[in-house]
């Protein structure tokens, strides 16, 4: 363990991965930011941090919480200790990555049209169509290239022994890669000096890459493409992401408001009248996307976006429909569709899942529910699921309940303790748990992932829950280079 | 550029126009309710900037600090200088990406100043002038933060097509306001032409322009045709038609043409008229005009531009 106090003093905790620190020792990758550290007096870490939540409040990188119909802006809270990862790390990562979007991306083209995998019984019909985010709407239209998923955010956690397994693959309209950017631009600030000399690989390639691959949908008879990207407006927490996006690939922000469909063309209204849109980046969701094939009740889509696109005359990313693929029961076949499309072993691991519509699985959660997590399959957010471990009584009764009532709405997973990495908490440094989440592009050429991700911490102690709406933060993420 | 963006902008440039004419005159209100023996009263700003009853107005007027708090800090009221304010940053953040980041901290720090407590407590309660003084400079600052940042495309010129539209309209209500002071003889009502001066940040020109003691014909002159005069209602409505002028290639040419056509008329309403005091009701008739062919602008910018007809 190194002489400076900030860092002796830190505990490692048993039974758990920790990300910095290998029995006492530095692990190799995070060696040359410990030896910067080292020369840190105390006062100075804490001068860096709130340096920190300086320029995040001042450049205005916040989400906002509506209440009482005012906002109120809240940083996302930042830790200044970056996580590291290795290059033979991130290659495998990147490989897995790669692989499993590549099954999934077959597996929706698949469902959708011709139905081979449910025809031979790798995954279970009933499984695919009880599921609520599969859209029969979607049945055999054309997709622009034959890509589903363009933007993926798949997240990764660790466990005590060092694999890495994935835990969910996000494949409808996953946030939070501004933050990854602006967190990368945090930290040159308050560590100069270190970024080039650690040879840490960049990230901000991410919206030229997506722009190129939003670009590369559109129609080729069109020679310069409208792409806008579609939010639900500025009440929407992930609003700051929306208009950052847009300003970096220097195309129009628009809301449903803003778009009209004729004659099967979708239009934007601008000044001058109505101009062709030809791509759409949208980040709401399916069911609010078109107020006459989904919810009518919907304000935030555009009524007629969906025939538009059935009939090819706009393309819209990520897909509709991409649901189905990212249900938290049919995860447990995506190694099943690695092997089945691929012919390949998957190279990242899935967390063992059992579908409580099993009643043997079922029994078997029931007996153990102290070790496992349950979670339901529409919700996210680290919202809908129970950690066994910290769990009441009266709360396993009502999830028993619940299950009981409707068992495919409903997996577990035994409780995977999630790696551990340094974090300065109150002046000192302190464990928290952290996952990954890689971004992930998928256009015409292929797939691109931009070295790093964001990192996300539960701050609070001994918390598995990285989730923003639930008390997490995160951290900038090093991919180091060769 | 989209016309929800447009109209966004341009609603933007209206808010913190209003807001800046509302603390001047509030700010010149003040001190004359402590300067003037014979004070007039709050009543007509609490008709023109407040939403209150007639008998909460009845009962309110006499108290000053009830009167600041309902025009600048209160939330319930929809027209306070806090509204405008909350308004201002709201439209500012949907077009994030069409304004500078710099235009965009001046107004969240104009946001944050105005929530702050201590600002309520000084400006209620030890020091109203000082109060209005650190809201005012924050309206500078954000007319500044635009001046030097902000490049001149498209969005500029909504921005400033509201600015100077409020302006005009600004400038006519507080001659509407004020009408009665140009309806007789003036001699009785000089103090309160010197507010109203003060209010419109006239009072050094006309004390330079016309050297001697004030009087409704000179100041009616200033107000509505000196074109040196910033807030003067020639100069809002040339200010106006340039700012149009330039939306040439940026329109449709049927929209562009009605709007140029609507700025010009109301441009020669006020150029061609021979306004002065002691024609007891013309003045009124003529505001009246010149109110409704602004409200034309406004209406046509809406309907063609904004894609809200």
């Amino acid at each position: 363990m190194p002489n400076n106090p900030l860092l002796s003093s830190y505990a490692e905790q048993p039974q758990v991965w920790d990300e910095m620190f290998q029995a006492g020792a530095v692990r190799p990758e995070y060696q040359a930011f410990v030896a910067a550290l080292e020369n840190l007096a105390g006062a100075e870490m804490t001068r860096k941090d709130e340096l920190a939540k300086k320029l995040f409040m001042s450049q205005g990188i916040t989400f906002t919480v509506y209440s009482s119909g005012e906002g109120i802006e809240k940083i996302f809270p930042f830790d200044v200790i970056p996580r590291i990862i290795s290059n033979s790390e991130w290659l495998r990562i990147e490989a897995g990555i790669k692989q499993r979007l590549k099954a999934l991306n077959i597996f929706l083209k698949d469902i959708y049209h011709q139905q081979f995998i449910l025809k031979d019984g790798v995954v279970p019909a009933a499984l695919v169509y009880s599921c609520p985010q599969f859209l029969r709407e979607m049945m055999n239209v054309q997709v622009p290239h034959d890509v589903y998923t363009h933007i993926a955010g798949v997240d990764l956690i660790r466990d005590h022994d060092g694999e890495f397994y994935v835990l969910e693959d996000n494949l409808r309209t996953p946030s939070g890669v501004s933050y990854m950017l602006e967190n990368r631009s945090i930290t040159y600030r308050i560590f100069p000096d270190l970024l080039p000399k650690s040879n840490v690989l960049p990230v901000k390639g991410y919206p030229d890459l997506l722009y190129r691959n939003l670009q590369a949908l559109a129609d080729h008879q069109t020679s310069d493409p409208t792409v806008v990207l579609l939010s639900p407006g500025i009440y929407n927490s992930a609003y700051f992401e929306h208009s950052t996006l847009a300003r970096l690939m220097g195309i129009q922000l628009v809301e449903g408001r803003d778009l009209i469909v004729h004659n099967h063309f979708v239009y934007m209204k601008t000044t001058k009248g109505l101009e062709k849109v030809d791509v759409i980046y949208r980040r709401v969701d399916d069911e609010f996307l078109d107020p006459l094939a989904f919810r009518p009740d919907s304000a935030l889509g555009v009524p007629g976006l969906y025939w538009a696109y059935r009939k090819g005359n706009v393309a819209i990313a990520n897909a509709m429909g991409n649901g189905v693929a990212d249900d938290k029961a049919v995860y447990c076949y995506v190694p099943d569709m690695i092997r089945y499309y691929l012919g390949e072993e998957p190279i990242l691991k899935n967390v063992p899942t059992y579908q409580l519509e099993n009643a043997e699985h079922r029994e078997l959660v029931f007996k153990d529910m102290d070790k496992m997590v349950i979670k339901r399959t529409n919700e996210s957010g680290g919202y809908g699921m129970l950690i066994g471990s910290a769990a009441t009584e009266a709360e396993m009764a009502d999830f028993r309940q619940a299950i009981l009532g409707d068992p495919r709405s409903f997996i577990a997973q035994p409780i995977i303790s999630l790696s551990s990495t340094p974090c300065y908490i109150d002046g000192k440094l302190q464990p928290r748990r952290i996952d990954l989440r890689p971004f992930a592009l998928c256009g015409p050429s292929g797939i691109d992932i931009v070295p790093g991700g964001l990192t996300r911490v539960a701050l609070r102690e001994g918390s598995l829950i990285v989730n923003s709406s639930q008390g997490g933060g995160s951290k900038d993420t090093w991919v180091l280079g060769n | 550029m989209l016309s929800r963006v447009a109209d966004t902008i341009y609603w933007l440039g209206r808010y913190m126009e209003r807001t800046q004419a509302m603390l001047q005159v509030i700010r010149i209100q003040y001190i004359a309710s402590q300067d003037e023996p014979h004070y007039w009263g709050w009543l007509p700003l609490l008709y023109a900037f407040g939403d209150l009853s007639d008998e909460d107005i009845a009962k309110k007027a006499p108290h000053t600090p009830q009167v600041l708090y309902h025009l600048i800090f209160d939330r319930e009221n929809g027209a306070s200088v806090y509204h405008n304010i909350v308004r201002g940053r709201e439209n500012a953040r949907a077009v994030q990406d069409h304004i500078t980041k710099e235009v965009w901290q001046s107004l969240n720090d104009y946001y944050h100043l105005i929530r702050r407590d201590d600002m309520a407590h000084l400006t209620l309660g030890e020091d109203p002038v000082s109060g209005l003084d650190a809201l005012t400079q924050q309206s500078v600052l954000y007319v500044g933060t635009v001046q030097n940042t902000m490049p001149r495309d498209e969005g500029y010129l909504y921005l400033k097509l509201g600015k100077f539209l409020e302006r005009a309209l600004q400038t006519v209500d507080l001659l509407r306001i004020n009408q009665h002071l140009f309806d007789q003889e003036n001699v009785a009502h000089s103090p309160e032409l010197r507010y109203l001066l003060y209010g419109l940040l006239g009072y050094e020109l006309y004390v330079k322009t016309y050297q001697g003691q004030i009087d409704a014909t000179s100041v009616l002159e200033l107000v509505l045709y000196n074109s040196d005069f910033p807030h003067s209602l020639r100069y809002s409505l040339e200010q106006l038609l340039r700012y149009c002028e330039r939306l040439k290639d940026k329109s449709r040419p049927e929209s562009y043409e009605q709007l140029r056509f609507l700025i010009g008329k109301a441009r020669t309403t006020v150029a061609y008229s021979t306004m002065h005091a002691q024609q007891p009701g013309a003045l009124g008739q003529f505001l009246g005009q010149v109110r409704g062919e602004l409200l034309d602008v406004t209406a046509a910018l809406s309907n063609l531009y904004f894609g809200n007809g």
